[in-house]
């Protein structure tokens, strides 16, 4: 997988390592200069060779370089202006330029032989090559073999060099180790461009032998995500590090996207909403059982207490998709939020009528029942479209999952709560079905913006927060792999982070590098990681025992920007627009006119539980279906007319 | 050259008393203290001249050469010293970039001592070791203190050597634009002080040349002025060379030799034209300032860049130790 263009064997050495009993040469750091003109840099990946060259025999030494210093044989500043008379002018114009020294740091890649560990000799030091950087980052343990498990990750560049960087699929996706932590300031960092390269990168490199694997996307703003299976632009440096790194230049072959409705309950709540691309979009809308299972996300600390957790279980476990007696005479079979209310309001006048001052029911205390019931109620209208109150689900392909497949979900304009709830959902189900092995994939990437909101380093215990420590904590062994993105990773829960087996910098916030999560790397390495450039990343990986500093194509996917510009989102449709399209979409030979006529005087809740009926069955004959879920029409009976009854016995004719 | 201390072990082996010893007398070069006398040649009496306004020679390129010298007792046969030296010079030329790089340099190791004072085991390790031996006369080898000053009047005379070497090899390809700058006199070779290029730049004033006025004009020479050009009277072999006192930094404050130099150039009428526009041009390489060495006032960077060049890549087993004397054993 290595394309060697190295320099010839025999390319003289670029600098000699020195030590002193100042700065002495050890096992994990040396130091070497270089000439002043010179193309090593910071993140430059050097080798040293013992001796006075290669083939002596002797250790091999690779590092990275951590700092680098100039100075001058100058005693003092002072006699600098001495020299040009208090006049800076004077000082460039001094007929000989004091002899300058380039010194840098290099922190120890590697060292071969491993063993004994010893100091890294004074020897002469050479710019790495692709197979340098393969053998300093060990690489070379998963590049090749019967099972190469190499992905891919950028382009290592430094003085007119550059090699492929790959991390290990079994340290990036597990078992050994997983996930993946973005961190970066925004617009600068790129940490969505880079994720989706590297997402192309797994779905084209995740080795056979480890199976199938799809990612689910949570896009929680703009139109980030929405344009995945669209080419984007790319230029003639962009194809040619694709060529490089092996990865082909295409945007995703399989995306499927999921948004719930807006309130109407027909139009989809997403920017994905261009005639020709929203025929892609399916529906994400939940009914009470979907709700109920992660109604902790609901609520929060101060809710949180056994009583309200037992009524939810009870409601959960004894009612809902039963045949239920109220205890009031009244049988109920609650199915949706609609059904639930009635119960409520069944249980709540029967608490009334049966005994006055009576508060409980079941066991369970009033005030419990109406706090529960103003939480699920309050999730109904909050995330109304989300959230249907009547009516079928409509949800990912549990079971269903496609190999190389990526899965949106697009919650951007949803409600916190909502996304919080789809979230918990999502990720539950996920991990489900990955521990029953009957996803349809093997491993799965998630997606996750903005961190810091979901799992913040200090804030109340959410589920959601509980959540993706357990992911972060466990999911290597699911194939539960998170890939999660932030501005700001010290504002991050600890642990979250720190199960991130691979960690991606980009362009830094100078403020989040002086916090001590970040005391480990060097000043300089500070200084670049504020100042890189767009394209280019930091790296940190288990097999790398330094950052390394990688350049990315851009994705070869239509940048959400540029995506809503070419296809600009539609306008909402009015409801039986918005309801044909649907059924449209469901069956080509459905005329809208038919549609319009079906539903012309009829209930928009009642239109939309039949809609919701009829995409969730797929029927041969969407409009047949449709027509028989609305129902017939019941005409409205006119008002009988009421006959007057004349005054008995009028008290007299007279005006007085 | 020999293998650095290959043959001193050879001596040692062959019954020489092993020592480690830098005489203080190694430290520096000795100035001759003595007066010459000087006619002038510009003027009829030695005159002070303004800079001001002189343009200053500004050569394409220029060579700086210099040399150094470094020597420690090695051993002693009976009570005559047997001394390791190290002779380097080496000629840096600045270009259009005004860095320094390395066109020439030559070393050496020499051993100094006499051989019919030494025993015949030794003398016979000496000479069969393959290191060029320079002998003291005769009567210094019977004392020490004697033999020291002896030895390092032959190492000077080794180092001069050595830099005439190098300097006579450079001026045959000096380009026209192209100047050599010494460290030292021109005078003690012919082919330096003929040459049209070639320009001497002398510290140390041990040697004076001048007496009463024309002595006090010279040491009280003011920032930014030179001396008229005059002839120092021969002295030896030396060759006939035009010379004058250029000051670089102001003395008051400091000593009468305070920033003075003395420049060396052939004795030619061009060089009656030129004495101003190269006092100038010495003056503009008082930047960079050739700090940390002591002689900073009068030394010009790119020799003390030679001389760092040539310490850096000396031996470091010739240099003091800042460590005690303490006894040890000789083995």
């Amino acid at each position: 997988m290595i394309e060697r263009r190295d320099p010839p064997p025999s390319a003289p050495p670029v600098g000699r390592v020195v030590a002193t009993e100042q700065k002495p040469a050890t096992p994990h750091q040396f130091h070497f200069w270089t000439a002043n003109e010179t193309t090593i840099g910071i993140g430059a990946i050097v080798r040293v060779e013992e001796g006075r060259g290669a083939g002596e025999g002797g250790r091999v030494v690779y590092g990275v370089v951590t700092d680098g210093f100039a100075y001058s044989d100058l005693a003092t500043p002072l006699h600098d202006v001495v020299g040009a008379e208090g006049d800076p002018a004077k000082a460039a114009d001094s007929p000989t330029v004091r002899q300058e020294i380039r010194l840098w740091t290099a922190a120890v890649l590697r060292q071969t032989p491993e063993e004994p560990l010893q100091p890294v000799p004074l020897g002469q030091v050479h710019v790495a090559t692709d197979v340098d950087v393969a053998q300093a980052l060990r690489m070379d343990a998963y590049l090749g073999g019967a099972q190469p498990t190499a992905i891919p990750v950028g382009l290592y560049t430094s003085g007119g060099l550059e090699a492929p960087v790959y991390v290990d699929a079994d340290f990036l996706l597990g078992p050994e180790a997983a996930h993946l932590n973005i961190s970066g300031v925004s617009g600068l960092a790129t940490k969505t461009s880079a994720v989706e390269f590297l997402l192309s990168s797994i779905f084209q490199h995740f080795p056979p032998h480890k199976g199938r694997v799809a990612a689910v996307c949570f896009n929680v703003k703009g139109p980030d995500l929405c344009f995945l299976d669209r080419p984007g632009a790319l230029d003639d440096e962009d194809r040619r590090r694709y060529q490089r790194l092996g990865v082909a230049p295409e945007p995703f072959q399989r995306v499927r996207y999921y948004a719930p409705f807006k309130a109407d309950g027909v139009n989809l709540n997403t920017l994905r909403t261009h005639p020709d691309l929203v025929g892609d979009v399916e529906p994400l809308v939940w009914g009470l059982r979907e709700v109920l299972d992660y109604a902790e996300v609901l609520l929060n600390r101060d809710d949180i207490d056994a009583k309200a957790d037992a009524f939810i279980d009870f409601l959960a476990d004894r009612v809902v998709d039963k045949e239920f007696e109220d205890g009031f005479g009244g049988v109920h079979r609650v199915v949706t939020f609609a059904d639930l209310e009635r119960l409520f309001r069944s249980i709540f006048d029967g608490l009334e009528l049966a005994s006055r001052g009576g508060d409980s029911w079941r066991t369970h205390h009033i005030a419990t029942i109406r706090k529960v019931r103003n939480r699920l109620a309050n999730i109904s209208t909050r995330c109304k479209g989300l959230v249907t109150d009547d009516g079928p689900s409509n949800d990912l392909p549990w079971g269903r999952f496609d190999d190389r497949a990526v899965y949106v979900v697009d919650v951007a304009n949803v409600d916190p709560l909502g996304q919080d709830l789809v979230f918990a959902r999502v990720v539950s189900q996920l991990r489900e079905r990955l521990e029953r092995r009957d996803l349809g994939v093997e491993a799965v990437v998630v997606f996750v913006d903005e961190l810091n909101k979901y799992a913040p380093a200090d804030g109340p215990e959410t589920y959601v927060k509980k959540m993706l420590l357990d992911i972060s904590e466990r999911g290597r062994y699911l194939g539960l792999v998170l890939f999660a993105a932030e501005q700001f990773r010290s504002q991050v829960h600890r642990r979250v982070v720190g199960n991130a087996g691979t960690l991606v910098f980009g362009r830094m916030d100078a403020d989040e590098l002086a916090t001590p999560g970040y005391q480990v790397l060097s000043p300089a390495t500070k200084i670049k990681l504020a100042t890189l450039p767009i394209g280019e990343l930091m790296v940190r990986h288990p097999h790398f025992t330094q950052p390394i500093f990688v350049r990315f194509p851009r994705p070869a996917v239509l940048r959400g920007r540029d995506g809503v510009e070419r296809y600009p989102p539609a306008a909402d449709l009015p409801f039986e627009d918005a309801v044909v399209r649907q059924l449209v979409k469901l069956d080509r030979r459905v005329r809208p006119n038919q549609i319009k006529d079906v539903i012309a005087d009829r209930r928009e809740e009642d239109v939309r539980r039949a809609l919701a009926h009829t995409r969730q069955t797929r029927p041969q004959d969407a409009l047949a279906h449709f027509r028989k879920q609305l129902g017939g029409r019941v005409a409205a009976a006119p008002a009988a007319a009421r006959e007057s009854v004349p005054p008995l016995n009028p008290i007299s004719d007279e005006p007085y | 050259m020999t293998a650095s201390g290959s043959w001193v072990e050879a001596v040692v082996a062959a019954g020489a008393v092993p020592a480690s010893h830098v005489p203080e007398a190694s430290l520096g070069r000795s100035d001759l203290e003595e007066f010459t006398g000087a006619d002038p040649v510009e003027d009829g009496e030695l005159r002070v001249h303004p800079l001001d306004g002189t343009r200053p020679l500004a050569p394409a390129a220029v060579c700086f050469l210099d040399g150094i010298e470094q020597w420690r007792v090695v051993g002693y046969g009976r009570t005559t010293p047997i001394v390791r030296a190290h002779i380097a010079a080496a000629i840096r030329r600045r270009g259009w970039d005004r860095r320094l790089r390395t066109v020439a340099e030559a070393a050496e190791e020499v051993a100094i001592t006499r051989l019919d004072r030494l025993p015949g085991a030794v003398r016979r390790a000496l000479e069969a070791a393959g290191v060029r031996v320079l002998e003291f006369p005769a009567e210094d080898a019977e004392q020490p203190a004697r033999a020291f000053a002896a030895a390092r009047v032959e190492v000077q005379k080794a180092r001069t050597a050595l830099e005439r070497r190098l300097a006579e090899g450079r001026l045959r390809v000096l380009a026209t634009d192209e100047w050599l700058v010494v460290d030292g006199v021109l005078s003690d070779s012919a082919a330096l002080s003929e040459h049209p290029r070639a320009l001497g730049v002398v510290k140390s004033h041990g040697a004076q040349y001048f007496e009463g006025a024309d002595l006090e004009r010279a040491l009280t020479l003011p920032d930014g002025h030179r001396t008229g050009v005059f002839r120092p009277r021969a002295r030896g072999a030396r060759r006939d060379i035009h010379s004058w006192y250029v000051r670089l930094w102001p003395w008051e404050g400091n000593d009468l030799l305070y920033g003075l130099l003395r420049l060396e150039a052939r004795a030619h009428p061009d060089t009656l034209a030129l004495a101003a526009p190269i006092a100038a041009w010495i003056r503009t390489e008082r930047a960079p300032v050739a700090t940390p060495d002591r002689r900073w006032d009068r030394l010009l960077y790119p020799i003390h860049d030679v001389e760092t060049y040539l310490r850096a890549r000396a031996p470091r087993d010739l240099t003091p130790l800042p460590a005690s004397r303490l006894p040890r054993t000789a083995s």
